[in-house]
């Protein structure tokens, strides 16, 4: 973990803090990892490239074949069931009646899903679910970010009092807050308006929690008192040393926010039933002589494409983030 | 490590642009001062979106803001979170005839529609509808949309196997034409188990619902008090049902899944209560288990027991619309006649006024689905005489939560009747304040 | 000089003030979104509520007392339990092992990685049609399988255990890579120092993954296993979509499967018993409080069990001697172990 970071220190603009990095005296025997990785005997160059670095020591080896055939098992399990909403969105609803679950898409997505541009605002919603998820996302990674860092890594009298107090309130069943929420939205007026969605979830408990323990190990407390000898203040050090380390975690959490955000249904519904999100506007497909299914799946797999760009995205800075953070200079 | 978080920012920002260009342009659309917009939220099949087109045509200056909430039940927490909130609902709501009950509970929550000319065209609807729609202060707090006149659908196929007679008319007759009892269907239940083995109906939860509905007085009087507990009438039938249910008539399956539809094709039983919304549950379950229009399925203008009403809804208008003339005249326009037989086009939803039965029954087009059968005529005819029974607050829940335990032990084999009956009374105690 | 002081008052300023100001949005959001939420529903607890009909009677505690002695309430404490243990132990474990695999240098990282996240964007239509056609009682396909092999179907709805069973497999199918994603993200941030020293001394791939991979990751463990417990003592979504026929929130035909939060929806939007309804939100909230805490000092007992030994082990040899500085006055390290007294 201190590689990781201190190298992310070095690639951020502040070549004083990485100075100072390496002058840093070392402290506090308990923190295991140690800093200065180019003392280390053995310890090659940080710029070497990964692949001949590890070579010798066989812990980057490629895996074998057991390892693929957990992850065939894993996939299978994960992703059929998202297949077969396809193939059936894709078919009729005759299809669900076969003894064996249909394997091959049969040709009917685009009709269905012409049915589905024809039967609900597609393009507004979409947009209304972009707008909320986004706001959303963004929000929650920031402040989650900050907050998390304050807990893991700034001393301040209440922490952990507060910590406890932020974790507790993940403990509320939230089946009924429903309810008096919905009075204070009405109270400001916001029913409608996608402020009601977005306001909410701006911040959460989870992601506050996620990104404090996430932080807690990952930045070593040298960095940041080098950071602070060097004369950086509170939020420069925030900006060059927390958010390098905390990128891939804040990855995650945007993958999952913007996730969360784009399925909910119930609360949409409540607060935005005339301008509906992507989710409460499919509830329109229900609404014809007899649920056809084959419209239904298709509507869900339409609105789950955004979603599959998202993982691309975010796989990939989750990766590459790791990757830079961890090995690079 | 720059270019990805680069790479993110701008689609996230574009994403978030575009959404905006996108909102803005469509919320100016209704800025105009003079323009009305009426929200209107229904939920299920409805089958209103050409109709509000029509509407708006015909009435510049009004915009009809439509929600459709994908089923009953969620359509039932929207309502009841947003009473319970004191604000927030649509000019216009649609209330399962489920949970009308709980609605009447706080009946002064929506506008007594005689302020806008309700009692003017009360005649269109069948008297029961509009007297289910009528609170205890004789308000009427709902124009009928829908109804759900039960017949019987039988599968011919499996009849013929069993020696019966398959023909629409012949199998009417056999079950007694319109004295058609309970008595006899379970009687034509046991010659069918006897000959073939298989299960008669597909569990005794809706047997159930379809011969309390029947009743003039189902779990409460017409007074509005309970009435379960020390109920001969309404315990002789539960023995009656309970007693057949033993004897193999009941297929035990689970109801709004029967097996992903699969019961309905391959003989598992041979009856399934119908109200006219029913069909097309029944259409999408066969083809979702593999069957089509030649798996057997036909329509009965019998019911056991005569006529009976199962479901239905209601628009109504509360207090907290603003535009409440506006919204009442939208709730009676769609409600007319006329609309509901082009709704009955749409969604299969069979209307609650008479001129609009009668048109179906004049002009009855055959449903290939289920053997050509004349459905809206058959239909039409169902709906006579159905009594209005008073439906109290806690009728649903009645129904499913205390009852529906209690014929699962019997379908299950659990239970003998009298012991059914004695779960169902303790779990009326546990769970309905009386 | 004087201007020093002034820097040096501002930057004391900063280090006091910043620390609040970063958790300020989190608690000012509460504040105004989730406070009033909770005394809402604290104070309808104490009243006779109608759901619909509204505020009626001061009955002080009645309502907790009632849903103490209420049987159902116990059967869905039983349910939520038995579900949680039969879901959160295997999960946990599956997306560690996941994790890990997905740590390896496997080709096509991100196509793997984002693949376990799938079952998170299924539409609940399609799980609730997916998993009746897998657990049906008389057509489902794990029945036919077991009918093909000669052996005796299984009454996944009727029977509690295989309920719960066959819940527990759709929570676990839909929560695990959310999970095992989590653990990746700390394991990819363990310094690939300590798996080298490890490697150095001979220990192999399992060794060095119990034995540093594993304490490593303390702190996020402690995150999964707790919000595991959170979100699986609120139970709600799965069991709902497990059986459609019980239209009325029961959870099965004689409630073998209602969870607690299924409870608390069948009292307040089907029996409108909103006074108790609020009563059993109280009295779960104290539940989860508890268990968390119990789960917290078995976890905090096992992880600093396991990590104070091997992980510096490997690191004793290369440790050089330091100086030891008393300068805590800008940071501590901790870990939720040490620092947060739940």
């Amino acid at each position: 973990m201190s590689i990781r970071s201190a190298q992310s220190i070095r690639s951020a603009q502040s070549i004083r803090s990485a100075q100072s990095i390496r002058t840093a005296p070392e402290q506090h025997e308990d923190v295991a990892a140690p800093v200065n990785a180019p003392h280390e005997p053995y310890a090659p160059e940080t710029t070497t490239p990964r692949r001949r670095r590890r070579g010798g020591l066989g812990i980057d080896r490629r895996p074998g074949w057991f390892v693929y055939a957990i992850l065939g098992v894993v996939l299978f399990g994960s992703a059929y069931p998202f297949w077969w909403s396809f193939v059936i969105g894709s078919r009729d609803n005759q299809a669900l009646g076969s003894a064996w679950p249909p394997l091959i898409p049969g040709g009917n997505f685009w009709s269905n899903a012409a049915q589905v541009f024809d039967a609900i605002p597609f393009w507004q919603a979409l947009a209304n679910s972009l707008i909320v998820s986004s706001v959303i996302t963004i929000s929650v990674v920031t402040f989650a970010t900050l907050a998390g860092y304050a807990f893991a890594k700034l001393r301040f009298r209440g922490r952990n009092g507060l910590m406890v107090a932020v974790i507790a309130t993940m403990a509320i069943p939230t089946q009924l807050g429903i309810i008096p929420l919905f009075i204070l939205m009405r109270q400001w007026g916001w029913t409608g308006e996608l402020g009601a969605v977005i306001v909410p979830t701006l911040v959460t408990a989870f992601g506050v929690f996620f990104m404090r323990q996430y932080l807690v190990d990952v930045i070593p407390d040298e960095l940041i008192e080098a950071a602070r000898v060097d004369g950086a203040n509170m939020i420069t050090t925030f900006l060059n040393v927390g958010l390098p380390a905390a990128r891939p975690a804040m990855a995650i959490l945007g993958l999952f926010t913007f996730m969360t955000a784009w399925t909910d249904y119930l609360w949409p519904m409540l607060v935005l039933p005339n301008n509906p999100t992507l989710q409460v506007a499919l509830g329109q497909l229900q609404s014809g002589y007899y649920v056809d299914f084959s419209i239904v799946l298709t509507g869900a797999i339409l609105s789950t494409l955004p979603l599959l760009v998202l993982f691309l995205i975010a796989g990939k800075q989750l990766i590459s983030g790791i990757m830079q953070g961890a090995v690079k200079g | 490590m720059k270019i990805s978080r680069g790479t993110t920012a701008a689609v996230v920002a574009g994403a978030a642009a575009f959404a905006l260009i996108a909102t803005g342009c469509s919320s100016e659309a209704g800025a105009d001062g003079e323009d009305i917009e009426l929200t209107i939220t229904t939920f299920g099949t409805f089958g209103y979106d050409d109709l509000y087109a029509q509407y708006e045509e015909e009435n510049p200056g009004i915009t009809i803001n439509a929600t459709n909430i994908d089923t009953g039940g969620n359509a039932r927490t929207d309502a009841f979170t947003k009473l319970a909130a004191g604000s927030g609902l649509s000019d216009i709501v649609a209330v399962e005839e489920g949970w009308l009950g709980a609605i009447q509970e706080v009946s002064d929550q929506f506008v007594d529609l005689r302020d806008f000319g309700a009692d003017d065209i009360k005649d269109r609807w069948v008297d029961w509808k509009l007297a289910q729609a009528t609170d205890a202060d004789g308000r009427i707090i709902g124009y009928g949309t829908d109804i759900g006149p039960t017949g019987l659908c039988y599968n011919g196929q499996l009849f013929e196997a069993a020696g019966m007679p398959s023909d629409r008319e012949a199998v009417a007759e056999l079950f007694g034409g319109d004295d058609a009892t309970w008595e006899r269907y379970f009687e034509l239940g046991k010659q069918y188990y006897d000959a073939t083995g298989k299960a008669w109906f597909d569990h005794s939860g809706f047997v159930w619902n379809s011969i309390v509905n029947q009743l003039d007085e189902g779990y409460y009087t017409a007074d509005g008090e309970l009435n379960v507990e020390g109920n001969a009438e309404l315990k002789e039938a539960f023995l009656e049902l309970s007693e057949a249910a033993q004897y193999g008539l009941s297929a035990d399956q689970a109801a709004w899944d029967w097996g992903g539809g699969k019961a309905f094709v391959d003989g598992t039983f041979a009856t399934f209560v119908c109200p006219g919304w029913m069909l097309g549950v029944v259409q999408g379950q066969v083809e979702a288990g593999g069957g089509d229009a030649s798996t057997g399925w036909d329509f009965a203008d019998v019911f056991p027991g005569g006529a009976g009403n199962w479901g239905g809804a209601f628009l109504t208008v509360p207090t907290t619309s603003d535009h409440q003339e506006e919204a009442a005249k939208l709730a009676a326009w769609l409600t007319a006649p006329e609309q509901q037989v082009a709704q009955f086009e749409a969604a299969g939803t069979f209307p609650s006024t008479l001129e609009a039965q009668e048109e179906l029954a004049a002009n009855p087009e055959p449903n290939e689905f289920f053997n050509d059968a004349p459905v809206g005529s058959i239909l039409a005819s169902r709906a006579e005489g159905v009594v209005a029974q008073f439906k109290g607050p806690d009728d649903s829940l009645i129904q499913e939560n205390v009852f529906g335990p209690a014929l699962r032990s019997i379908d299950e084999g659990t239970k003998n009747g009298e012991e059914a009956w004695d779960e169902a009374i303790s779990l009326l105690n546990e769970l309905v304040e009386q | 000089m004087s201007s020093l002081t002034q820097r040096q008052r501002m930057s004391r300023l900063d280090v006091k003030i910043s620390p609040y100001l970063y958790i300020a949005p989190f608690f000012i959001l509460f504040a105004l979104v989730g406070l009033f939420p909770l005394l809402y529903t604290f104070v309808v607890s104490l009243f006779d509520w109608h759901l619909l009909k509204g505020q009626g009677d001061f009955v002080g505690l009645a309502n907790f007392t009632a849903i103490l002695e209420d049987r159902f309430f116990w059967n869905s404490i039983f349910n939520t339990f038995s579900i949680f243990l039969l879901s959160a132990i295997p999960q946990l474990i599956a997306a560690l092992v996941i994790a890990a695999v997905l740590d390896a240098n496997i080709r096509a990282k991100t196509f793997w990685r984002m693949a376990v996240l799938l079952p998170y964007v299924v539409t609940p239509v399609a799980v609730s049609i997916i998993f009746s056609n897998l657990f049906g009682d008389d057509y489902g396909l794990i029945n036919n399988l077991l009918q093909n092999f000669g052996l005796d179907p299984v009454a996944w709805h009727r029977d509690t255990f295989a309920s719960h069973f066959a819940i527990a497999t759709m929570v676990n199918w839909r929560w695990t890579g959310y999970n095992a994603l989590i653990l990746l993200a700390a394991m990819q941030a363990v310094p690939r120092e300590l798996h080298e020293s490890a490697a150095i001394d001979g220990a192999g791939a399992v060794r060095r993954f119990m034995s540093i991979t594993i304490p490593s990751i303390r702190p996020t463990m402690i995150f999964v296993i707790i919000t595991a417990t959170i979100g699986g003592l609120q139970i709600f979504a799965e069991p709902r979509l497990f059986d459609p026929a019980t239209a009325g929130g029961v959870g099965g035909s004689h409630r073998q499967f209602q969870t607690t939060v299924l409870y608390l929806w069948e009292m307040a939007f089907f029996r409108q018993n909103f006074g108790e309804a609020a009563a059993i939100a109280w009295l779960l909230f104290l539940i989860i409080v508890v268990i968390g805490f119990i789960n917290f000092m078995l976890t905090r007992r096992i992880a600093t069990g396991e990590s104070a030994g091997p992980r510096r082990m490997f690191l004793r040899r290369r440790r050089r001697p330091r100086e030891k500085q008393a300068d805590k006055t800008l940071t501590t390290p901790g870990t939720i172990a040490e620092d947060v007294k739940l």
